[in-house]
């Protein structure tokens, strides 16, 4: 269990790898990004992306997803209270495959919350390429370590 | 589109405000994003909810952006002001959490308008979200970034 104590400013860890479907990038859009060129694949032909692309914020739900897999169960993280420095980089298109890279940047205790602690990570998502298609700065909230005794 | 005045980026001012809906979110609809998107224990299971202080099952911060998003799309972009895309958000911030039942209220505070240096086609907004629950406390809020075109010669004001 990594607990606050544990995280080391440097640490790189990477997640496993989603692949993309048309159906998956269309039912996300549906419900929350209902622009066309989320939705219709022959529409988006004639928009600047030039064909059926993933909303962003499809991409920040994936990216969340892979880092729950692959890391969040390994600590004592109690979810977040935001990021910064969100950009979508590159478009992400049906048939990518999109893994994560997270960087742990700084942390600090909590001021208000002794049991508690703050770590800030680069977070990039990277497709098949090795291109960046997004990047973000997240926050964590992790628990101190318990006192013995 | 009858009815709806369309906007360009020339008609955005800092300091407009636009108020977007509300929607109510239910667990149903909690467990189905966070199964997908964020299975962490207190967005997906009740009982294992318990064991954070967060008093009990709550959305996922990237469920509660989702459904900003779609109010924003739904009130704005889809038909008033479409977009020619953003390159991202900054200053996400997830307050309070969202519950099973709350409804969500979104209004957006336009803080900055920048004419494009390299493409006199088109324009920058910065926008602030905010949301609120149904006490009227906010819960979310966020400063995106979107391109919108400039008023083309000959189209109405």
């Amino acid at each position: 269990m990594i607990y606050f104590e544990d995280v080391e400013p440097g640490t790189v860890r990477e997640t496993g790898t989603k692949t993309v479907t048309a159906d998956e990038i269309i039912a996300f859009a549906r419900e929350f990004d209902p622009q066309y060129f989320h939705l219709d694949a022959e529409a988006a032909k004639d928009s600047m992306f030039g064909g059926l692309v993933a909303s962003g914020w499809h991409t920040a739900s994936m990216t969340m997803r892979l880092m729950v897999d692959s890391f969040v169960g390994d600590t004592a993280s109690i979810g977040s209270p935001g990021f910064d420095d969100l950009r979508w980089l590159k478009p992400v298109r049906p048939g990518d495959t999109i893994r994560v890279r997270s960087t742990v940047l700084d942390k600090s205790p909590s001021q208000r919350r002794p049991e508690i602690g703050s770590v800030r990570f680069r977070t990039e998502a990277l497709n098949q390429r090795g291109e960046v298609v997004m990047s973000l700065t997240s926050i964590g909230l992790y628990r101190r370590r318990p006192s013995a005794g | 589109m009858t009815g709806v005045s369309r906007l360009y980026w020339d008609d955005f001012r800092a300091g407009q405000a636009f108020e977007l809906g509300s929607r109510t979110v239910s667990k149903e609809e909690i467990v189905r994003f966070a199964r997908a998107f964020d299975p962490q224990p207190f967005h997906v299971d009740e009982a294992a909810a318990q064991r954070y202080p967060y008093g009990g099952l709550i959305a996922s911060g990237w469920h509660t952006a989702s459904m900003v998003m779609r109010m924003f799309v739904d009130g704005l972009l889809a038909e008033r002001a479409p977009s020619m895309g953003s390159p991202g958000v900054d200053e996400l911030r997830w307050l309070k959490p969202v519950r099973p039942g709350d409804t969500v209220t979104l209004t957006l505070h336009v803080v900055e308008t920048r004419a494009s240096r390299s493409k006199p086609d088109r324009g920058l907004v910065i926008v602030r979200h905010e949301l609120r629950n149904q006490s009227g406390e906010t819960v979310m809020t966020m400063l995106s970034k979107g391109f919108f075109p400039r008023r083309p010669a000959g189209a109405a004001a």
